[in-house]
């Protein structure tokens, strides 16, 4: 059964999910991060991961970004069970995570590290780099191109030559998800994407996601900040001491009792 | 230009050329891919050994006061090409059981032990390369075919190291500039992020460190065919930290920089402190030069962690093209 894309068929007999995770459990030592937990992301969603602190969260982001191979259960991406599989791997099946903390190559360019993350360059090989640049230099060109579009997009285009390290916390964050589309993502694993952001620039950040969304990028995105939760994802999974409690249409999250009373006493 | 002073000075030369390729390769290790490897001496006399007992000829030659393996009379250029072959298997290996799993903190505390390890081995085990007495007697490549006076090999020999850094400049310049050594550098930064954008991060930090041990190698060859002799007291843990003090004050990151640290380190400070009075008790004077070459990294780590020349920042024109060097 593990495995079969069958399993990720839900009910109503849609199409797969593009994400199934199915019956995870992590220990660490004695303490159980996650027991049983399963849940679906459809194809061409927003959808949140909510929980209080100790919910297991940041297990599950770890565990489905390949960090963390969970004790037992399954993960299926594009009903391929892709459990265990190293971050790099799945980067390249098209599974590509942000970091809680910045992440940015910060002795890079915003350009660079941009560059860093295109998919399958010539140059980026031994014999490939000892052929010089006339080898390399116009696939390397198209991908610069390809850099400065987003760049302009997310207007951060007269930053290009910066050094990553010098930006703010919300330039860092916006150089993060640049370079996560660089890798031409289907599926984008957002851990709480908007902290320490200025508000305005959590607006546009939150807009570009929507964008995004609309040309069929699928995000599973763990967020703190309700009002982004209301506005970005739908639908929702609760978690809460390791397990999922419900996953839910936006609209109705609060009707859930157990909802409630998990933040409560969360 | 007196013959002695011709001699010091081609002497120089050739010990710049070595410790500048030694730099080179110390550089892509840690000031472009950040690996911790304070066992980069132990590469750098695996070069000298492979090159010395591939040139001395067979150990059992009647009148042979030296043990060690592997005896052969190769022709130059093999012995230089056999040591990069085995710096390169060497940091496979080492390689292997350092890089995968390794946070890099504990990589440098298990590079520093292997480089310890090594030398107690090779000191130990008197068959392997003569122990404690090392090697001697090594034979210079070419010496027999050019027939020269010895002035003038000295010069043919400053030419040839630096040619062979010209070749290793290649190799390491080529790397440097291309997306891989971009690559390199984001491991460098952040190695969870480049490994989420689909980099093989392990992979990366192999590549650099097989070439880097390569390159390491080499530069030992170099230096114990001109030298003639090599022995474990020539390369004890203590040396990687100089060549480590000549990158990181040159400037990670940055070739050009790993020459200036190399002319001011390795060679400039030896030198320099050759021609002081002798003061206190003999050996004093090598003794402070550790404590002088320690201060000085700590210095820098200080005041100017960049270094002389900091690493460059990497633009590109209005088409793409990545901007040389000299062109900003």
């Amino acid at each position: 059964m593990i495995g079969s894309a069958l399993t990720a068929q839900n009910a109503a007999g849609q199409a797969p999910a593009l994400l199934s995770v199915r019956d995870v459990h992590q220990r660490f030592g004695g303490v159980s991060a996650c027991s049983g937990v399963s849940f679906d992301v459809q194809d061409g969603t927003i959808t949140g991961l909510i929980g209080p602190n100790g919910a297991g969260k940041s297990t599950m982001v770890s565990i489905i970004g390949g960090a963390l191979r969970p004790t037992s259960g399954s993960v299926l991406f594009e009903g391929h069970d892709v459990t265990g599989k190293l971050p790099h791997e799945l980067s390249r099946l098209g599974l590509t995570r942000t970091f809680q903390t910045s992440s940015e190559f910060s002795r890079l360019t915003v350009l660079e590290n941009l560059l860093v993350a295109a998919p399958s360059q010539v140059g980026e090989t031994f014999l490939g780099a000892l052929r010089g640049r006339r080898y390399w230099l116009a696939q390397e060109r198209a991908r610069v191109g390809q850099a400065r579009e987003l760049l302009s997009r997310f207007d951060m285009r007269d930053k290009e030559s910066d050094l990553a390290g010098d930006l703010s916390g919300g330039q860092k964050r916006l150089v993060e998800i640049m370079r996560a589309l660089m890798t031409k993502p289907k599926f984008l694993l957002l851990d709480e994407p908007m902290v320490g952001v200025h508000p305005d620039l959590a607006l546009r950040l939150a807009e570009h996601l929507e964008r995004l969304r609309d040309e069929g990028v699928t995000m599973l995105m763990v967020e703190h900040e309700m009002s982004i939760v209301e506005r970005l994802c739908d639908p929702v999974i609760v978690m809460a001491q390791g397990t999922v409690l419900v996953e839910t249409p936006m609209r109705q999250l609060r009707q859930h009792q157990a909802v409630v009373d998990a933040y409560l006493a969360g | 230009m007196s013959g002695a002073v011709q001699f010091y000075i081609s002497t120089l030369l050739v010990y710049l050329a070595v410790d500048v390729m030694a730099c080179w390769a110390l550089n892509l290790q840690f000031g472009v891919a950040g690996l911790m490897n304070f066992a980069f001496i132990i590469f750098q006399a695996a070069g000298a050994y492979t090159a010395a007992v591939l040139t001395l000829g067979s150990p059992d030659a009647s009148g042979n006061f030296q043990s060690y393996v592997f005896g052969s009379s190769m022709p130059f250029p093999l012995p230089l090409l056999a040591a990069a072959a085995v710096g390169a298997v060497l940091s496979l290996v080492v390689g292997l059981i350092t890089l995968r799993r390794l946070r890099s903190d504990y990589q440098a505390m298990v590079m520093l032990v292997v480089s310890i390890i090594a030398t107690t081995v090779v000191t130990n085990e008197i068959r392997l390369f003569n122990g404690p007495a090392g090697l001697s007697t090594i034979p210079q490549p070419l010496a027999d075919v050019l027939n020269l006076d010895p002035l003038d090999y000295q010069w043919f020999y400053v030419a040839m190291s630096v040619v062979i850094c010209a070749v290793v400049y290649f190799f390491v310049h080529r790397i440097t500039v291309s997306p891989l050594g971009r690559t390199l550098r984001a491991v460098r930064d952040n190695d969870a992020a480049a490994a989420a954008l689909g980099k093989d991060v392990t992979r990366m930090r192999m590549f650099a460190f097989v070439v880097g041990g390569a390159i390491a190698a080499v530069s030992g060859a170099v230096l114990v065919q001109f030298i003639g002799a090599w022995a474990p007291g020539g390369w004890l843990y203590p040396e990687t930290f100089v060549l480590l003090g000549a990158v990181i004050i040159g400037g990670r990151g940055n070739q050009l920089g790993s020459i200036v640290g190399a002319l001011l380190l390795p060679v400039g400070f030896a030198e320099a402190t050759r021609f002081l009075p002798p003061i206190g008790r003999p050996g004093l004077i090598d003794a402070l030069q550790w404590v002088a070459i320690g201060l000085l990294i700590l210095l820098f780590l200080w005041f100017r962690p960049q270094g002389i020349f900091p690493e460059r920042r990497r633009t590109f024109d209005g088409s793409g093209t990545p901007n040389r060097a000299w062109t900003r």
